[in-house]
Formats: structure tokens, sequence, C-alpha cells
């Protein structure tokens, strides 16, 4: 094979090798779009504690003491698997898990119920604020 | 489209790859006429512009594993159409085609997850017509049913059924029942019995290659089932099951049945025309090939039986360069790679996803490493590369399906139509019911 087939070979194999990395770029730009239409998605709402924000990033979030819950409260007070958050045509709905203390929101005893913004969710002792991102 | 330079530059860079690819079969190619690079190039082009046209038509988050596949299936069409000296392959560009338009039903199928939650028994059933068919219209040494030109593989089909039946069970692990002192999930049983069934299916059909796909898939999908959070499986018993499969796996290849371990235990190089003679021509290739290959179309491998799908990776290798095919191979890993970079926002995504690329990525190890006489030699395809509709067209509903996990859909499914009611029987809101005195 003469030098300047040599070249071409070259630049076909580089030629390919750019585009696998401008698509690879590509995915990890797309990665902030997903992001944001998964806000959009959900509504913009997350969890919050006293100090702490809680992403709602998946369409399942289960709560609880356990190491395996997406949201772990380590407090006695909440069951391993104390409740279970989804999301479906932008409403977040929580649903009791059959927790021994069970889940009150704005202070009535609920089994599932659909949440609206600046909900009050407390689970044992523990209370969280159900608002919109960068909310306080 | 989430941003029309990304979109602009990765049509561009697509269409620099493929015109890198011609290019190289223009200068170094073995044609006898202009003519065939010339409808070759166009065949190509034309499939690019046809498809980013197309993609503008759906609205989804992430368009690179699009941007993937097509980049593929047309370096796949350039490969096929060189083997043995350069003309359009017509047959394998209608392949891609419909693997295209496989791609685009996958993607619409997939992406609501609740609704194909309600679609779950059909799964079964599919699997189960397909395993019918198989067991009465394929004789018991092959899986192929051949309709005059077109020959199918209904094995091929299972695949996508048996992940999404896998993906399916993942909400189910909540709902347990006590039997005696166990608390057991119904659905794992049943997906157990059915890969239980796979693989007595291609025991009878002694086509044991497509097997370890489907234990991936399997795997994959019980790993899952164990890490869902509400499933509450104990460390000990996911320990118990690896201890399990390990003993299964040792046991199976020490009492497999002889054909398996003529397989299992072939010199490739005492036998070179024989059991090993694929193997050897396909090492030989390689070897040949270099660096940079012999030139699109110089090849010798493509006398070889299955040289365009068995052995592909070589033939590849043989023609244009082990640094070609390596690349072709990372482009594939990317594919693989994307759920990493963008997660799925769901179990059942997560779980799709999953299985999709365990099985992408066992079926490209058993073929390379296969052609390489590193494993046992299985006659496995390399997904998107390798020649056969079945196996294009799957590959194509598998990765609309990981596209539908990258842009999905949580909206609840339509309730069932019901019977209309008289007006009498009209449940109205309370505002406009009428009290009756």
């Amino acid at each position: 094979m003469s030098t300047l087939n040599l070249i071409l070979c070259a630049v076909a194999a580089a030629s390919l090798d750019i585009c696998a990395l401008v698509l690879l770029l590509t995915a990890y730009h797309e990665r902030s779009a997903g992001k944001k239409r998964w806000d959009r998605m959900t509504s913009f709402m997350e969890l919050a504690d006293y100090n702490v924000s809680y992403p709602l990033g998946c369409d399942e979030i289960l709560i609880g003491r356990h190491a395996s819950a997406d949201i772990r409260l380590p407090d006695l007070s909440v069951s391993r698997y104390h409740a279970l958050m989804t999301v479906s045509n932008g409403i977040w709905t929580i649903t009791d898990m059959g927790s021994k203390s069970g889940i009150f929101v704005n202070g009535n005893l609920v089994k599932s119920v659909q949440l609206r913004e600046n909900d009050v969710i407390k689970l044992g002792n523990r209370r969280l604020i159900f608002r919109r991102k960068g909310g306080c | 489209m989430s941003s029309k330079i990304a979109y602009v530059f990765s049509c561009l860079f697509v269409i620099i790859a493929h015109g890198g690819m011609l290019l190289n079969v223009f200068f170094n190619g073995n044609y006898s006429s202009i003519n065939n690079v010339i409808i070759l190039s166009a065949a190509v082009l034309l499939l690019d512009a046809a498809y980013f046209t197309a993609m503008l038509f759906f609205r989804q988050t992430t368009y690179a594993i699009d941007f993937l596949m097509i980049l593929l299936l047309n370096m796949s069409i350039i490969f096929q159409s060189c083997f043995g000296g350069v003309r359009l392959s017509v047959k394998h560009y209608i392949t891609c085609i419909v693997a295209l338009a496989a791609c685009r039903v996958g993607y619409i199928l997939c992406r609501n997850h609740k609704w194909l939650q309600q679609q779950k028994k059909y799964f079964y059933i599919g699997i189960g017509i397909l395993m019918v068919v198989i067991v009465t219209l394929t004789g018991s040494r092959n899986m192929w049913i051949s309709l005059g030109p077109i020959t199918i593989q209904p094995s091929e089909f299972i695949k996508p059924l048996f992940i999404l039946a896998c993906a399916t069970s993942i909400a189910e692990q909540q709902k347990k029942h006590k039997i005696l002192f166990f608390h057991v999930v119904y659905e794992n049983f049943a997906l157990f019995g059915l890969m239980a069934m796979i693989f007595l299916l291609q025991w009878w059909c002694r086509d044991l290659g497509s097997l370890p796909t489907f234990v991936a898939i399997y795997a994959c999908g019980f790993l899952l089932r164990i890490c869902y959070p509400k499933a509450k499986f104990s460390k000990k018993k996911l320990v118990g099951a690896g201890v399990i499969l390990l003993i299964v796996a040792i046991v199976g290849i020490k009492f497999a049945p002889g054909y398996v371990q003529d397989r299992l235990h072939v010199d490739i190089w005492s036998d070179p025309s024989g059991d090993g003679y694929q193997q050897s021509r396909a090492l030989i290739g390689i070897a040949n090939g270099g660096w940079f290959g012999k030139g699109p179309g110089y090849g010798d491998l493509h006398n070889v039986f299955a040289h365009e799908n068995d052995i592909v990776f070589a033939t590849i290798s043989e023609e244009w360069g082990l640094l070609y095919s390596l690349m072709m191979i990372f482009v594939i890993l990317i594919i693989i790679m994307i759920p990493l970079i963008n997660p799925p926002r769901s179990y059942f995504h997560g779980t799709v996803a999953t299985g999709i690329c365990a099985a992408f990525a066992v079926q490209m190890g058993l073929n390379i490493f296969g052609s390489c006489n590193m494993i046992p030699f299985t006659g496995v395809t390399i997904p998107f590369i390798s020649s056969g509709g079945s196996s294009l067209m799957v590959s194509g509903f598998m990765t609309g399906m990981l596209i539908a996990c990258q842009s999905p859909v949580f909206k609840q499914p339509k309730p069932p139509k019901k019977i209309k009611k008289t007006a009498s029987q009209v449940n109205y809101p309370p505002q406009y019911r009428r009290e009756s005195y």
C-alpha cells in the first residue's frame, strides 16, 4: 500500500474517531437538556427538610430509614420503608408503604394523597415540605 | 431538538465519517466500475439525509443514539458492500432501512411504561407463540424458517420481549405472597420458568450460541430486582444466587453434550481445515490486514462461510484494518454507555436499558472473542454490523427501546372505554347534581 493510500486510511479512521467524539459530546450536552425536561415533567418540585433539599430525580421515590431508600431519613420514628412518591402527568402522589407511624399531610393522616405545593408531610418525627425547587 | 448547533454538528460529522470511508473505497477499493462506488456513495448519503430529516418529526430529549445508530448502519452498508469487491449490497441496504423503521416502532411503543405495564401478559403470550413457532416450524437442528428468498430466525424476536417481561416484573417486587415460611413474588417464578423454557428450547434446537445473551438479560433483570428498593432483598440471598449460578455454570460445562464439549476444547491449529477452519482463517485474515487493512474489497475471507456475520469482525479487520475495526467496536460501546451519561428516570426504563446493553455487549463479545479463538466459536452476530434481517431488525427495535428510555413519558394510560350510559345513569359532578325531593 502506497503512502497516499495509507494516509487516506488514516484520514478515514480519524474522521470516524472525531465523529464518535462529537457524538459523545452531543450526549453530554443532551444530558442537561434531559434534566431540564425532567424538571418540567415533575413540575420543578423537591422535598425539603430543615436545611437539606432532596431532589426528586426518579418517577418512584422511596422514603425510609433503610440504606436502600432513595430519600433516607435516619430516624427511628421513620419506618425502614415508609412512603413511596410517584409522579404521573406532572402530579406527585405519596403513598404509605405500611409504616408504623403513618403519613400526615398538613396534619391529616392519609394512606395515599396527591401532593400540592407547600404541603407539609410528617413521617414519624420528621417534617418535610413539598415545595418548588429553590424555594425557602 | 434541544440544540440546533448540536444537531447540525452531529449530522455534519456523521456525513464526514461516511465520506472518509467512501473516499477510502474510491482510492483503495477493489471495484470494476466507478459506477459501483457512485451508487454506493449515493445510497449511503441518501439514507443519512433521509434519517436526519425523519428524526426531526420525533420529539425526543436526546438524539445521540439516533446519530450513533445511523453512523453504524451506514458503516455496515459500506463494509458489507465491499466484501469481495465493491458493489452495493441491496439486500443489506433494505434490511438496514427496515432496522431504522423498527427503531422508530420500538421508540413509540416503549415510551410510556405505565401503558406497557398493562400489556405485560402479551409479552408472555408473544414469547409463548414464538416458542411454539420454533418447535413446530423449525427443525430440531436449527432455529431458522425459510420463506423463499427470506430466512427468519424467530428466536431473535424473543429477546426484546424477554427484556420487556423482565422490566415489567420490577414493579411487582412489592407484592409478596407467603408460601409456608417464605415470602415469594410470583412474577419471579414466571420469569425463571421462562428462562428455563428458553434454555430447553435452545438445547433442543442445538443452538446454544445465543443462550449467553438471554442469561445476561435475565441476570441483569435479576440483579436489578434485587436492587429495587421495595424488593427488600438481603445481601445473603444475592451471594447465594451468585454461588448457585456459578455451580450451575460449572456443572453445565462439565456435563455439556458432545457437540458443545468439542467446541470448548477444539484446537483450531491442529485441524485448520475441519472444526477450526473459520477461526484459523479469521485469525490469519486479521493478521494479514494489519493496522490499516488490505483495502476495501481486497480481502480473502469473503470465500469463507458466514464471513458477513459469524466472522464479520475478522473480515472487516482484513479489509479495513484492525484500527478501524476497534473504532467500530468503540462506537457500539458508546451506544452502550449512553444510559450511563443520561440515566433513565424510572426503574422500568433502567431495567430495559440494562437488558439491552447487556445483550449488545454479550453478542459483541461472543462474536469478537469467538473469531479470535479466545472463547468457543458461537456464530452470534455483532449488533448493527453483521448481516441478517432478523438480527438487524431486532437490534433496531432494541435501539428504539433504548431511545425511549432516554425520552420517556410519565402519563397514566387512558381508562378503558365503557358502555355509553343513558342520561339517567350519568354521574354528574356534585355542582350539577339535582337533588330529588
